[in-house]
């Protein structure tokens, strides 16, 4: 360019103004990129920042070129190219970095800041949280500070920070139209959502309850549901998951034929039901968690075999599903091949069990006796409730019975079904979650990982499967209030942050919790209503509003874009009227009354002065007149004016007539 | 202290007749620390008042009386060679008072006016490199002659500024001559007066004057008065922001002796002809004259 020379210097103000702005931009992608990009961006970075003051240190044209193209080499070698997220990601911050390096005009400022916005818009490519959206926003105040700097030289940074702030606020309506009425582009999240955001503890496709000693149980959020109406009790919160028919005496494993549904329309609901939407976060398996018994389902939901709903979608995206359930059902017949996946068992059974079974009258009695028996087993021998049991590496169902007597949902329903299934009645073990916890402030519940359990299923004639939770035998709590994560952290079983432990006792529990609930209120509306806009839920959105197409929506969009940019217009071109005050605005009320008489304050005649006059022309009137001008002089020049004072004027200024 | 103002307003009007609103404002410009300047023709009382106020307010007073010879050392003191204790010693001039009544100051030469007027603005006295401060409160009152009478030297407008206001006493009205003819010799009957402002009641005053409050439409009246006069063809030049200030100072003050606690325009108006009637280049002498079309054209906002 040929004015690049006499081209404006960017002034150390500017410079810090700028380095400050995009150390903030970059600095989240300490969590998202290797540590050595990061790291050297911030070591370009504060070479920059050194440069600012110590000019000579900069490096010269031929060093910058070699370090680029260390930097593309070092790139290209982790990458193999330029696609895909991370890559990208890496080479737009070292060249922000390297960019740095060469600013010298306020035109090189501008475009860094440009920039700059790019990596802002990256930051979201990680985290879509309403914390990452709140952070872009100072970043892109600071960043437009810097901009603004250059454009306005004002070098007052509050001031600078209150007209970027109002620059801001007047693009909220335009950002606002943009958001709702620009067709969302549907692209695929889990091509750059990484791992990171997705679920890493959860149900797994295999029960083995004897190998664990520990269950880390974690606060992570699994779904929420929203009931439109009643909510069911907390003892019918069975949130369905995997089932588990098949068993080698350690392992147990889904039915390995469950592949389709065998019989589609023997389940019969009767009674009321529930109606309820649910969020679903991002899960690594497409499994959909329902009430017990989903019955109408959402079009992008099957339902197995084993009467657990899968998603046909990807389960990496957070999805919401409409959804109902009917807490009593009858699942009709047992086919053949069923009753033998639910009756087998491994080879050798012990001697202990068969005793066990036969004490029990397993082998005399109808099932439904042998079941309360079993239930009463539990019930009335030393079994105990535990999220830290003993390992059981040989015969676990053997160990936890006779030997242990500790353990928690997984071991009871294990050890339940397979005293069935010895007394040949077919049971088997279903997975889910319980419970969860009611959010007062939004009126969901939420489900974590903790509400993690496992409880049996007994096929009983004429009623088809049926819930039985042996767990709830042993330790009834657990049912009727989940398991709750705090208790669990004040006993000191599991243990998430110092906070979340401190929290539990002292004062500052309640607060703790309505802050908390509240929180997680704002973040489920923000994950719904924001993060899960997307072109099936614009497109109905749209339709509600009456817009039938895009064509529609788009010109929508063109005229609110210019509404909004014609009433700023308007608003920042208004005359700078002073506003007069409020009790002036009454007492010209009070001169119009008057003026209707010929009688006119004069430029420059003071208030008491056109009261007196007024006074000597119509005696009738001068204690009002007189009482209207001290209050107005009260409310106008006075120290301390009371509401009071304004009200009363402005009454005596409404209701002034002219007596003659 | 309402009761100390009124009683000293009364005092003063027993002595000098029909003149109650140039009393009020007198005593208004001593409150608000200022200078006063009383222009009238000789014979009017404006020694009289001087003296009145002195007296009532209870200041020690001197009075100088200027002539064309008066040097600035008649004024300031002098050091003086005293053989037995063979030094110089000053002896303070008869500025060194708490009230001076500077008498036909347009009589005296530019030389001792000035003299004069430093000591006003700075309200200290250096003599021979040593500065000797004036007593607290230290007030002027000086009177001048017409300027067209004749053996007068005009004061120049920076000087004139230093004054925060310019009074015109006239001639009294019929009725006022008359008890004044009647009355009894007013040199003796300020001799009996009694003092009747104490110096905390007066201290107490200013403070009070310093917490009258004044709201935006009034500083925006003020600023408009101030940006007439700048603009307006009528004057040479228009008020100066020490103008501005003394205006502020002025119609707080008034705003006090009419008791109240916060400065409204009718203030502003009361004191602008002797605030504002010296400071601006006049046409006309007349100060009422020279800011009437301020005050008719200005709109109280």
């Amino acid at each position: 360019m040929s004015n690049s020379k006499q081209a404006e210097l960017a002034s150390a103000q500017v410079f810090s103004m700028l380095l400050g702005a995009v150390g903030l931009t970059v600095l989240p992608h300490a969590w998202n990129l290797s540590w050595d990009i990061f790291l050297g961006f911030f070591v370009l970075w504060s070479w920059r920042c050194i440069g600012v003051w110590r000019p000579r240190y900069l490096p010269s044209k031929a060093l910058l070129f070699a370090v680029t193209l260390l930097s593309l080499g070092f790139l290209y070698s982790q990458h193999q190219g330029v696609f895909g997220r991370d890559a990208g990601t890496r080479i737009f911050v070292i060249a922000l970095g390297l960019k740095l390096l060469e600013i010298k005009t306020i035109r090189d400022v501008q475009l860094t800041v440009n920039f700059a916005f790019i990596i802002a818009a990256t930051l979201f490519l990680y985290q879509q949280s309403l914390l990452m959206a709140a952070y872009i926003i100072v970043v892109c105040l600071s960043l437009l500070m810097t901009l603004n700097a250059i454009h306005s030289k004002i070098t007052d940074v509050m001031l600078l920070a209150r007209c970027v702030g109002v620059m801001l606020l007047q693009a909220l309506p335009v950002c606002i139209a943009l958001f709702v009425l620009f067709p969302r582009l549907e692209a695929p999240r889990w091509a750059f959502l990484n791992e990171r955001t997705l679920t890493k503890s959860g149900l797994s496709d295999t029960l083995e309850p004897g190998s664990i000693t520990d269950l880390g149980l974690s606060d992570e959020l699994v779904f929420r549901v929203k009931f439109t109406g009643s909510r069911p009790p907390p003892d019918e919160l069975y949130w369905r998951g995997p089932v588990f028919s098949h068993t080698d005496g350690k392992h147990w494993t889904p039915s390995l034929s469950n592949k389709a549904r065998r019989h589609p329309d023997d389940l019969r609901f009767a009674g009321n039901s529930y109606n309820y939407t649910l969020l679903l976060e991002p899960q690594s398996k497409p499994w959909v968690f329902a009430l017990d018994m989903p019955a109408s389902l959402a079009p992008n939901l099957v339902m197995n075999a084993d009467y657990q709903l899968i998603t046909t979608v990807n389960p990496e995206q957070r999805a919401e599903y409409a959804l109902r359930s009917y807490p009593h059902y009858n699942t009709g017949v047992l086919p053949p091949i069923e009753a033998q996946e639910n009756l087998a068992l491994p080879q050798t059974i012990s001697p202990e069990i068969k005793n066990l079974v036969g004490e029990l009258a397993g082998f005399t009695q109808p099932p439904a006796v042998f079941i309360q028996a079993v239930l009463r087993y539990f019930r009335e021998q030393p079994f105990y409730y535990t999220l830290s049991p003993p390992l059981m590496v040989e015969h676990p169902i053997d160990t936890f019975l006779f030997q242990t007597r500790t353990g928690f949902c997984s071991h009871y329903a294990t050890a339940f079904v397979y005293l069935l299934r010895v007394a040949k009645i077919p049971a088997r073990v279903v997975s889910g979650y319980q419970g969860g916890k009611l959010n007062a402030i939004g009126e969901f519940l939420e489900i974590r990982q903790a509400d993690a359990h496992a409880w049996a299923e007994v096929w009983l004639a004429g009623q088809g499967w049926v819930r039985f939770d042996p767990t709830a035998a042993v330790a009834p709590e657990r049912i009727q209030q989940g398991v709750n994560i705090d208790m669990q952290l004040a006993s000191g079983t599991v243990n998430f942050s110092l906070f979340d432990a401190a929290a539990q006792h002292g004062v500052l529990a309640q607060w703790y919790q309505t802050l908390r609930q509240g929180w997680q209120n704002v973040d489920y509306s923000w994950q719904r209503w924001v993060i899960n806009y997307n072109t099936a839920n614009q497109a109905s959105f749209l339709q509600g509003l009456g817009m039938q197409d895009m064509a529609t929506a788009l010109r929508w969009l063109l005229i609110s874009i210019a509404l909004c940019t014609f009433s700023i217009f308007v608003f920042l071109m208004r005359r700078p009227v002073r506003v007069p005050d409020r009790a002036l605005r009454h007492y010209q009320r009070f001169l119009r009354q008057l003026a209707r008489h010929n009688l006119v304050c004069a430029t420059g005649e003071t208030a008491s002065a056109f009261a007196q006059r007024v006074g000597e022309q119509l005696p009738a009137c001068r204690a009002e007149v007189e009482q209207i001008t001290q209050l107005y002089l009260q409310c106008r020049y006075g120290k301390q004016v009371e509401v009071a004072q304004l009200q009363t004027l402005a009454k005596l200024a409404a209701g002034f007539k002219l007596k003659a | 202290m309402t009761r100390a103002l009124e009683s000293l307003l009364h005092a003063a009007n027993q002595v000098v007749l029909g003149k109650e609103i140039q009393i009020r404002l007198a005593i208004c410009c001593l409150l608000a620390r200022g200078h006063l300047l009383i222009e009238d023709l000789p014979g009017v009382g404006k020694t009289t008042l001087a003296h009145t106020l002195a007296k009532l307010m209870g200041m020690d007073y001197q009075r100088i009386q200027f002539t064309s010879d008066l040097l600035p050392a008649d004024i300031l003191g002098a050091s003086v060679f005293e053989p037995e204790k063979q030094q110089f010693t000053f002896h303070p001039g008869p500025i060194f008072r708490q009230m001076v009544l500077a008498d036909e100051i347009n009589r005296a030469t530019p030389k001792a006016q000035s003299a004069l007027l430093e000591a006003m603005e700075e309200r200290q006295v250096t003599v021979e490199g040593k500065t000797y401060a004036l007593p607290q409160p230290f007030f002027v009152i000086a009177t001048q002659n017409p300027s067209h009478q004749l053996g007068t030297f005009p004061l120049p407008e920076s000087q004139l500024d230093r004054f925060l206001m310019r009074l015109e006493l006239g001639y009294p009205s019929a009725a006022a001559e008359r008890a004044l003819l009647a009355g009894q010799n007013r040199q003796q009957l300020i001799q009996t007066l009694q003092t009747q402002l104490l110096p905390e009641d007066l201290q107490a005053m200013q403070l009070a004057i310093a917490q009258v409050h004044t709201a935006e439409p009034l500083l925006d009246y003020v600023q408009a008065i101030l940006a007439f006069t700048r603009r307006s063809q009528e004057y040479a030049c228009g008020l100066s922001p020490r103008a501005g200030l003394a205006l502020m100072q002025a119609a707080k003050t008034w705003a006090f002796m009419q008791q109240r606690d916060a400065v409204i325009p009718e203030d502003v108006q009361a004191v602008l002809p002797a605030v504002a009637g010296h400071r601006l280049r006049p046409s006309s002498n007349d100060a009422e004259a020279i800011v009437a079309p301020i005050l008719a054209q200005v709109a109280i906002p």
